[in-house]
């Protein structure tokens, strides 16, 4: 097992290195090249003169790999991730600031998709083709052809400008405790966010059991007289839990970027917001280091949900440690 | 998946068409067996019907509807925000734009880009996932970890990064959109290649002197064809909906044209103001056409499932 990890570890890294390359040649493709951010910071101070010196200051002409191996260098002996010229904070600031905004949104919205969807999915599963389970995949087809804003947008219309008239935006102060200044702001976007996921992992956890449930040892289960609520637990939902890991593990990362847009319509500065603004005014630094951040950690993912599908369930852990 | 048939037509069906068609015939009796089983489902049918009126509706509408979505309204002298009449019949938006018109004009971008860019993402994944799990070893370990890297981007920021770094036009939309939405597409075709390339058809070949390129093109490719319409339908219907969030972030198709995504994000700045006729209809349409493209993709998914029930 820890040599199999300790494999998986060494892939990532190399993964990771694409990325880093990938994410760092972009900019070269810019409008303006890598001195498109010049602009940005110059302002009406902008000339080509003025362009060229702010070139030469950050070392923009020196060759591309020199300038990558620098770039690996300082992320990985330094453990700095650059300085955003826009906002004039180091990157690593703007992490400690707007992740943990984000990751509080992601967290309650993902315990919550947990607690509801694999129940949701076990009880479709063994009523499966009757009205409940019609009605509850029908509304996950609904849920998963509305866009995440218009959901949220939605959401807005009837519970804020309607009748219960929650807040209509999260707490935004800068201050770490800001953001619990409101609770009931949080509502109306760890809802939309969680419905969204709901739709989605419910209708997996749906076909996980589905295929568990035809397995030889569930009618073994049932023919020595295991109770049905006793099955479905025990052999069911044990059994079908290795993908469903497999699936929050890619998941949840993806979750701390891709809830950009439900950030964007409840007026939340989290990361993704500060993502997008930094991409449309080119503050390179700050959607590199972010980029890097969440990749980081959908490695990590990976390799957690590879783990602890091991843990769920032995005869993977058996065949991974040959 | 809901609506499929009760398993013993499905056997019917199955053995009937074995009984009946000769071994020459067996690609036309599996294709016309997949249709009939699509056919059952009333619901992929209707999904399907919907989904032809909307085409009709987006690109024929226009021609007995006729409004003007290109020139400012200013120019026309025509009413904003105006509420549904028997001149504009679903009101006019914030620019004076006919809405209903405007579901026709901007469905059409969403529709064409949609297809193209879904289109685009099939053909590059299948490539890539084709090559990458037919030639195997150490190609397919670096072609891999290449997706992994991709996969591991956000898409969005990607997205987003990519349009902010080049100019916004149509095309590059397109481009944009088909260029980061076919990594999953990559990974789902070469789990398909590595599965056709060990079934003994594909080593008889090999044992016959076939090359590798022959056996990818006319064998592993065709007997993926499945797997990759089934995929294909549902890439479609996520690069509609990418289209849309781009819209919403205000980095979508830029005026005087426009995609329902955009049209819907400048419904929502209307909402509070109680004109529901511009964002109500709109996300009305786009939910339906999701869900209906969703669904052809699971009923399809269904059909070729029938492939299980032979062997």
């Amino acid at each position: 097992m820890f040599s199999y990890i300790l494999r998986r570890l060494g892939q990532s890294f190399i993964v990771l290195l694409l990325v880093m390359l990938i994410t760092f040649s972009l900019p070269y493709f810019e409008v303006g090249g890598i001195l498109a951010p010049a602009y940005a910071v110059l302002g009406t101070h902008a000339n080509p003169h003025t362009v060229h010196l702010w070139g030469v200051q950050h070392g923009m002409f020196r060759p591309y790999f020199v300038r990558f191996w620098e770039y690996i260098d300082q992320v990985f002996i330094h453990f700095n991730l650059g300085h955003s010229y826009k906002q004039n904070l180091s990157v690593w600031a703007i992490i400690s600031i707007y992740v943990p905004r984000t990751l509080w949104l992601a967290l309650s919205s993902l315990v919550l998709t947990v607690l509801i969807a694999l129940p949701l999915g076990i009880y479709q599963a063994s009523k499966r083709n009757t009205t409940v389970d019609y009605v509850a995949t029908g509304t996950a087809f609904v849920l998963y052809g509305i866009p995440a804003f218009l959901l949220g947008i939605l959401m807005l219309q009837f519970f804020s400008f309607g009748w219960p008239h929650l807040p209509t935006s999260p707490p935004n102060g800068v201050a770490p405790w800001a953001m619990f200044t409101d609770p009931l702001g949080f509502i109306l976007p760890v809802l939309t966010l969680t419905l969204l996921s709901i739709a989605f992992l419910s209708r997996f956890m749906r076909s996980a059991v589905l295929e568990v449930l035809v397995q030889d040892y569930v009618r073994s289960a049932i023919a020595k007289g295991c109770s049905r609520p006793r099955m479905l637990i025990h052999h069911a939902f044990r059994n079908a839990l290795g993908p469903i890991v497999i699936i929050l593990g890619l998941y949840f990362p993806g979750l701390l970027g891709g809830a950009v847009v439900i950030e964007a319509v409840f007026n939340y500065s989290g990361l993704g917001v500060q993502v997008v603004n930094a991409a449309t005014i080119s503050d390179v630094p700050t959607v590199l280091g972010v980029t890097l951040l969440v990749a980081i950690l959908t490695l990590l993912g990976n390799l957690m949900a590879d783990v602890a599908l091991g843990i769920v369930n032995p005869r993977i852990r058996i065949q991974g440690s040959r | 998946m809901i609506n499929e048939p009760p398993p013993s037509e499905l056997h019917s069906l199955v053995t009937e068409n074995l009984a009946s068609t000769e071994r020459s015939d067996e690609v036309v009796a599996m294709w016309r067996q997949r249709t009939r089983i699509f056919v059952h489902n009333k619901l992929a049918v209707t999904s399907v019907l919907f989904l032809i009126v909307v085409v009709l509706f987006c690109y024929v509408g226009p021609l007995l509807y006729h409004t003007n979505q290109t020139n400012q309204a200013t120019a026309l002298n025509v009413a904003f925000n105006a509420a549904p009449s028997l001149k504009h019949w679903l009101g006019t938006d914030s620019s004076g734009y006919d809405e209903l018109g405007r579901i026709m004009f901007g469905g059409e971008y969403s529709l064409s880009l949609g297809m193209l860019a879904g289109l685009i993402t099939i053909v590059v994944g299948t490539i890539y996932g084709m090559v990458s799990g037919f030639l195997g070893g150490i190609v397919d370990t670096l072609m891999m970890r290449l997706l992994d890297a991709f996969l591991s981007i956000p898409l969005l920021f990607l997205l987003i990064t990519l349009i902010s770094v080049f100019q916004r036009s149509t095309v590059f939309l397109i481009a944009i959109i088909g260029a980061t939405g076919w990594f999953a597409n990559g990974r789902i075709i070469r789990g398909d290649a590595l599965l056709i390339k060990k079934l003994e058809y594909s080593e008889a070949a090999t044992a016959m002197g076939g090359t590798k390129w022959h056996i990818i093109w006319r064998h592993v490719f065709p007997n993926s064809m499945s797997n990759i319409v089934t995929v294909a339908t549902f890439s479609v219907a996520d690069a509609i909906l990418f289209l849309s969030t781009l819209g919403f972030l205000g980095l979508g198709i830029q005026a005087p044209q426009t995609d329902w995504g955009t049209m819907m994000q400048a419904g929502s700045v209307q909402q509070s103001n109680g004109f529901w006729w511009e964002i109500y209809p709109t996300a009305l349409m786009f939910v339906l056409v999701i869900v209906a493209i969703t669904y052809v993709g699971e009923a399809l998914r269904d059909a070729f499932e029938v492939r299980l029930l032979e062997r």
